[in-house]
């Protein structure tokens, strides 16, 4: 079953006085079928966290198709697109993006209180994310007194406690040492395992490698695509980074 | 060199949201220091009628600004310096030392110091005509003053002063610069903060406070122990204020925080934990508002009724025109004094001389004198210090009082007949004995008029007693005499004199009473022995001289009140604005943050309103019902300053906070712009 479908999408912006037109998306195509694990990979200025913006409905497309679920966000008024990322989508930062004035387990809440769930179904959710994600006991702290891992994971809690179509993750381990690193990306597997589409856009090669699937943005198009096809973690770095050097050299693949 | 100024100039252009409010600041204190402070010493006010209680209300006028210049200036300076400890701290990371940030801040300073200063003296020397104009017209006078009026002797004194204060923030900056760390400031700004908890021990001690404040508010019943307290009053009342700003608000946030029912709604759980961590920050701020706010409400209310009543006060406390008594001193060195019958006299030509008709004349014959009161004893002690115990008594004869009142009472021996003048506070006496000075009179009669001093509005225990012939005024008169000695009080003969124009008497008044010293002349000289005449001293209280110092006093009160009133506001409007941007700044991160996760612009913006609102306004709620509590101990020390009328008192407290609401609502939203800006 197909979950996304981004067709010919474009994306260009426009200096303040009407000059200097920059196009950051020049007619990204791909699609996300269910229960995929997606990484989108590119250099700095591919145009990578505009499609992200764009997907998240935080942005508008020039030209083009976002289809999530069969249904386009492109016209729907601000209050609508609000309720609709939140029923559909969850979001991982690079920056985590956890309120200070909240314990995790009110961040993590937030999302179902905002779509006025009653508490017990609140909590037998919580619950459910929380204990996979090893935050159970720490779930009345706040965000000043967890590590960086563990902030990263309550945010993947929140993100996962609305059962999204689409979980978001821009550069999840961008701010996490090796080791969160791979915690983190070892619960975004076992998220995957567990049926969960996952789509994340990232510069690191490690990260990419744990993905079913890496596209390569490179000025604004999808340049190139891997699939992991029987490959280890291991081979899919290797392949991953061969491509990335090539892409570097200016190359065609 | 030209680095560091360059730098400065650079740094003030950039924090214009500072600065500005910073240089304003200054340049208002300073302007209202410099008015009152030329007021208190402009020797042509003094001349000025009613002008001689000015001099020492604007000195007091001038300290209380002073005080408050100092309080504000480091509050903004604080306020600043906040702001910019990660500034600082970049600046010390990419290599400057603390000493040539401590160079860039020098010149910050001088020059917004400058600024300040400037612009204050400038403004000062410029309001000041108006403000001079403002009080001749509230001392009910023709202004005397022509031209532009600059001080020297007290524009350097003010402007010294704001100097002295500029550079003790100054130095105080360099210290806090000198102590930190590089790293600390970097991370001033940013470190996570923790919920605050709720610290029982000031809630109670805050509750109670409060508590007891308002008791003594309400509770006092007698306007001397009212001055006496209102100062207790207002010192819980500040304290238990800021507790629970601090405390109360946590703990009623708390609880609400732990009904998860309530907390978890989407309008409740971000305005519940927005607000417990808005508080934290802004409870001292807003309960400094909500206290200066009231001041301003009781400062304005108060001398706004006071001024209002003048006229009434006035009607109260001369129910006639003119009062006079005349004694001299006999050869045998006796203390005469002059019969009602000679002193009508002389009115009577001098008001015939100047084309005054006189409606009608009464005389009173009456022992005044002063001591305490309990339980039915006059107890004859020398008043040195007035407490609540203190009492008047005024003495007449039973045929005075039928001379005075047409009405006859039947008294006779120690029979006396018994009046509480004064009863506004409860202490009615309802024995059937009097005691004084040994004897022992029996009340036969209470009145509820007394024809001396009727309907004048005092303060103290005030008894009015009937005997019944002279025999008995002169035992009393004897008996106060023994106590007092050289003191002692003697009987005095007076004349009330009604014309039928007030105005017109009022308008010759001094030429009237030029009239009457020449008259009172006349007859000393006209006394067989008055070769040995010991001078004539008379003495004469009139309803225009009354006027002048009524005036006087309700018009100096007034200028202060609002000069004060003016200040706190602007006051409060600093810290409301620097609440506003430092709000703004926190919230952008927040707001951002919200959006991304699903809640709607409009949905976040509706959020962040309805807690700055929230915040904004619950010091005007508390300020309101401060003053409520305040009102009736407020309305006892008016009555002191012998304002009677409580419905006066009422509408001027109202129509004050209306106007204080509306322009607390002006200045809420004017800075809410500055707000929005930031966060957006």
């Amino acid at each position: 079953m197909m979950i996304l479908e981004v067709k010919d999408l474009t994306k260009t912006y426009t200096g303040r006085f009407g000059g200097n037109q920059v196009q950051a998306l020049k007619g990204v195509t791909f699609t996300v079928e269910a229960g995929e694990y997606v990484a989108i990979m590119g250099e700095s200025g591919s145009g990578k966290t505009t499609l992200l913006n764009i997907l998240a409905a935080l942005d508008r497309p020039t030209g083009g198709t976002v289809l999530l679920d069969g249904k386009n966000p492109a016209g729907l008024r601000d209050d609508e697109l609000a309720a609709y990322r939140r029923n559909n989508l969850g979001f991982v930062f690079q920056e985590f993006n956890l309120l200070d004035t909240f314990s995790l387990k009110d961040n993590i809440l937030l999302p179902l209180v905002l779509s006025g769930k009653s508490v017990p179904e609140m909590e037998e959710k919580l619950a459910a994310v929380a204990e996979p994600l090893g935050i159970g006991d720490i779930l009345n702290k706040y965000p000043y007194e967890v590590s960086g891992g563990q902030k990263q994971r309550a945010a993947a809690a929140r993100a996962m406690i609305t059962d999204p179509k689409l979980i978001l993750a821009d550069e999840p381990t961008g701010a996490l040492d090796s080791q969160s690193s791979s915690d983190l990306l070892r619960v975004f597997e076992k998220m995957n395992g567990n049926g969960q589409t996952i789509l994340m856009v990232t510069h690191s090669t490690d990260a990419a490698s744990h993905a079913n699937r890496v596209l390569f943005i490179r000025d604004g198009v999808v340049f190139h695509q891997i699939y992991r096809g029987g490959c280890t973690n291991e081979q899919l770095y290797q392949k991953i980074s061969d491509t990335l050097t090539m892409l570097r050299k200016g190359g065609e693949v | 060199m030209s680095l560091y100024s360059g730098m400065a100039r650079q740094n003030i252009k950039k924090n214009y949201r500072f600065f500005i409010p910073r240089i304003l600041t200054e340049a208002g204190l300073l302007a209202s220091f410099y008015i009152v402070f030329t007021l208190a010493g402009d020797s042509r006010m003094r001349t000025v009628r009613g002008g001689s209680l000015l001099p020492s209300f604007m000195a007091v006028g001038a300290a209380v600004i002073a005080l408050l210049s100092v309080v504000l200036m480091l509050y903004t300076n604080s306020f600043l310096m906040k702001q910019r400890k990660r500034e600082f701290g970049l600046y010390n990371v990419l290599g400057m030392e603390k000493r040539h940030v401590g160079k860039v801040l020098f010149r910050e300073s001088l020059y917004s110091s400058l600024a300040g200063i400037t612009a204050g003296t400038a403004l000062g020397i410029l309001f000041y005509k108006l403000c001079s104009l403002l009080i001749c017209r509230l001392l009910g006078v023709e202004s005397v003053l022509g031209f532009y009026y600059i001080s020297p002797a007290t524009v350097i004194p003010s402007v010294l002063g704001f100097l002295a204060i500029d550079l003790l923030t100054c130095l105080y900056n360099r210290y806090s610069i000198g102590v930190m760390k590089p790293v600390e400031l970097m991370a001033s700004a940013q470190t996570g903060e923790k919920e605050p908890k709720v610290r029982p021990l000031m809630l109670i001690l805050g509750t109670v406070s409060l508590a007891a404040g308002y008791y003594l508010a309400v509770a006092t019943r007698d306007p001397l122990e009212a001055i006496a307290c209102f100062f207790i009053a207002v010192f819980l009342v500040i304290i238990g204020t800021y507790f629970l700003f601090v405390t109360g608000t946590t703990f009623v946030l708390q609880r609400l925080k732990n009904r998860k029912s309530y907390y978890y709604r989407p309008k409740h759980m971000t305005a519940v934990s927005g607000l417990l961590y808005r508080m934290k920050q802004n409870a001292v701020g807003l309960a400094s508002i909500c206290i200066l706010a009231t001041g301003v409400l009781i400062m304005i209310s108060s001398t706004v009724s006071l001024y209002a009543g003048s006229e009434e006060t006035l009607a109260n406390n001369y129910p006639m025109d003119l009062y006079m008594n005349a004694t001299y001193r006999n050869r045998e060195e006796q203390k005469v004094t002059v019969s009602s019958e000679t002193l009508e006299g002389i009115v009577r030509e001098a008001a015939a001389k100047n084309g005054l008709e006189i409606e009608k004349i009464t005389a009173q014959r009456y022992l005044e004198f002063g001591g305490a009161f309990a339980d039915g004893v006059c107890i004859l002690e020398r008043v040195s210090q007035v407490s609540s115990s203190t009492a008047y008594y005024d003495i007449i004869t039973a045929d005075t009082y039928r001379a005075l009142t047409g009405s006859a009472l039947a008294l006779s021996g120690n029979q006396v007949a018994f009046c509480s003048l004064n009863t506004s506070y409860g202490k009615v006496y309802d024995g059937d004995t009097l005691t004084i000075g040994g004897a022992e009179y029996r009340i036969t009669e209470r009145l509820t008029y007394f024809p001396l001093n009727a309907g004048v509005t005092t303060a103290y225990q005030r008894y009015g007693i009937v005997v019944s012939g002279e025999e008995a005024l002169q035992a009393v008169y004897e008996a106060q005499r023994e106590a007092y000695g050289s003191n002692a009080s003697g009987i005095t003969e007076k004349i009330c004199v009604k014309f039928t124009d007030r105005e017109k008497a009022c308008e010759a008044g001094p030429e009237l009473e030029d009239e009457i010293s020449r008259g009172v002349r006349d007859f000393a000289a006209a006394q067989p022995d008055a070769a040995e005449f010991l001078g004539i001293g008379y003495f004469t209280d009139t309803v225009w001289k009354g006027r002048d110092e009524i005036h006087g006093m309700n018009g100096s009160f007034l200028f202060l009140g609002i000069l004060l009133g003016l200040v706190c506001l602007f006051a409060t409007a600093l810290i409301i604005y620097y609440k506003q941007i430092s709000e703004g700044y926190e919230d952008r991160n927040r707001y951002q943050i919200m959006e991304k996760i699903g809640m709607s612009q409009k949905e976040v913006r509706e959020s962040i309103r309805s807690q700055v609102r929230k915040v904004f306004f619950l010091p005007l709620a508390a300020a309101g019902v401060h003053v409520c509590f305040a009102f009736p101990m407020v309305l006892k020390m008016l009555k002191l300053l012998l304002l009677s009328r409580a419905t006066l008192f009422i509408l001027c407290t109202g129509a004050t906070f209306l106007v204080f609401a509306l322009v607390y609502v002006v200045i809420y939203s004017v800075t809410a712009k500055t707000y929005y800006k930031i966060v957006h």
